[in-house]
């Protein structure tokens, strides 16, 4: 005998006579169109994507000037911003939603919140894929202009292995940094622990050899380094499953079990 | 349906009906368990027992709650860089309405096309409640699940709301709404569910429960007997 009721109408009624079409779960790619919209629609986030797009322009310029108009090398200086601001924009697309508890609104208009949270997570991958994109279509009038400037033949080949490299490079590192939302859902402390564990990392690969070794199997930071440079061997791939396994994978999963039982605060 | 916080009984065997056609007001000194009730009708938290159900099925299992069900729990609860017109917009993209419907509601809530394009940030409670108000009957839905809706409502916003909610209910919608403004519930209510420490104090239409006392005296009278109980 303990249970909450509310008995509805056998119709649709609104304040006017207007009637519902038929009402239809919200399908997948309109959870996908409106987080991806959220990620653009307020004029902090705006900032960051406009101060994103200033760097990568500036950083591939004062690199054209400084190395000469080499397309490969000019389009993967753009990791600069890729490596500190990217991470951001994606941490503050998941936990935008908590840290302002407009979760509420979002979880009651879809219930099933597991596809909302993969639909949140794929806009920030798919725009490092066009980031890295961005990149090569801004290095390569950079390149025509450094040459004609410093009257040198410019080096137009691109290494396609090495460009693909580099991508996945920047799509892997960016799906940490969205674990690490998920696994803590606040901003402050996802953007410090994202960039505190690489240095950690770092100073533990310095201090022993056995510390190194750890980090090329755990750390992505480390294990991403030969996909980066495009000279993955079978034995650096293990490396980067295990490592994809432990800084992605496993943080994610603790942070999506706890959104999809949790209370909704 | 029973709901345990670590070391604390937030609701203690809740049971209730709403019915369809008619507005019931959910009434509860602070602390009693009124947020709590409505977070786990709509979903947002779990029971620890019991089931909470609209049109027969857990909230979760509708096939599309949005459009059946329009809630309001936190006016507050708004990414404050956000402008109200994009905060609709989101929810009627989700809903698959039309970007019409969005001008629709602002205009049914009062809220001017300037208000409309301000930053949430800048939003006064009253102007809240009207946007929570606004995203809550976007879908036109035939349940409304309002947590204090009316506080911080100015008096044109509260006679507004008083119209709207007999309106809704004359075309049958069912509304649930809490609140702690008790001569604004004898006005709109049909029927009012009083609980306290967790519990249901009474339940019933207006008359059943006064017999010729307002509101106020039989709250006041149900929620100190509670008292003494406890103590
Ligand atoms: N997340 C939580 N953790 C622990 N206790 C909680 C939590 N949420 C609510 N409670 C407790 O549950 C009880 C009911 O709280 P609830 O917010 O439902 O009251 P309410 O009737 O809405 O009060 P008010 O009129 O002040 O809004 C309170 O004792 C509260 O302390
Ligand atoms: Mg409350």
């Amino acid at each position: 005998m303990s249970d909450v009721t509310v008995h509805g109408a056998a119709r649709a009624a609104g304040e006017t006579a207007g009637e519902n079409t038929a009402p239809k779960p919200v399908p997948f790619h309109r959870l996908l169109l409106v987080e991806a919209r959220k990620m653009a629609d307020t004029r902090s986030a705006m900032v960051m994507l406009g101060l994103l797009a200033a760097m990568t322009v500036v950083s591939i310029a004062a690199r054209g000037v400084d190395a000469g108009p080499q397309l490969g090398r000019l389009t993967t200086t753009a990791g600069i911003g890729y490596g500190t601001l990217l991470p951001a924009i994606a941490i503050l697309a998941v936990t935008g939603d908590w840290t302002h508890r407009s979760a509420l609104t979002t979880f009651t208009l879809e219930p099933r919140r597991g596809r909302v949270l993969v639909a949140r997570c794929l806009p920030p991958l798919l725009a490092t894929v066009a980031a890295s994109l961005f990149a090569l279509a801004v290095a390569a009038p950079v390149t025509a202009v450094t040459a004609a400037l410093q009257g040198v033949p410019a080096e137009w080949d691109l290494d396609a292995t090495r460009m693909l490299g580099w991508t996945a490079t920047n799509v892997l590192l960016i799906a940490m940094a969205l674990a690490f939302a998920m696994l803590l859902l606040h901003p402050a402390a996802a953007i410090a622990t994202y960039f505190v564990v690489g240095t950690l990392w770092n100073l533990v690969g310095n201090v022993s050899e056995l510390g190194r070794e750890i980090a090329r199997w755990v750390d992505l930071g480390t294990a991403v380094g030969p996909l980066a440079a495009a000279e993955l061997t079978w034995m650096d791939a293990a490396r980067l499953a295990t490592a994809v396994l432990c800084s992605v994978a496993l943080p994610m999963a603790i942070g999506a079990v706890r959104a999809l039982r949790a209370e909704v605060r | 349906m029973v709901k345990d916080y670590k070391g604390v009984r937030a609701l203690d065997e809740v049971s209730f009906t709403v019915e369809p056609g008619s507005v019931t007001g959910f009434l509860g000194p602070n602390g009693a368990g009124k947020t709590t009730a409505l977070r786990i009708l709509v979903g947002l938290s779990r029971p620890t027992s019991g089931t909470a159900t609209i049109f027969g099925r857990p909230y979760r299992e509708l096939e599309a709650p949005g459009w059946h069900v329009g809630t309001l729990l936190d006016a507050n609860a708004q990414h404050p860089g956000r402008t109200g017109r994009e905060i609709l917009t989101l929810g009627a993209m989700m809903l698959g309405l039309p970007r019409s419907r969005v001008d629709e509601v602002l205009e049914l809530v009062g809220l001017t096309d300037r208000e409309a394009r301000r930053t949430f940030r800048g939003y006064s409670l009253g102007m809240r409640q009207r946007l929570g108000i606004a995203h809550a009957l976007l879908a036109r839905p035939r349940v409304l699940v309002l947590d204090e809706p009316a506080n911080g409502l100015d008096p044109q916003g509260i006679h507004w709301l008083r119209g709207l909610l007999r309106q809704l209910a004359d075309t049958g919608c069912a509304v649930l709404l809490s609140s702690h403004l008790l001569a604004e519930v004898e006005r709109i209510a049909d029927r009012v569910v009083v609980i306290g420490g967790g519990r249901v104090l009474a339940e019933g239409t207006l008359d059943e429960l006064g017999r010729g006392r307002d509101l106020e005296q039989v709250f006041l009278e149900l929620t100190a007997k509670a008292d003494r109980r406890a103590a």
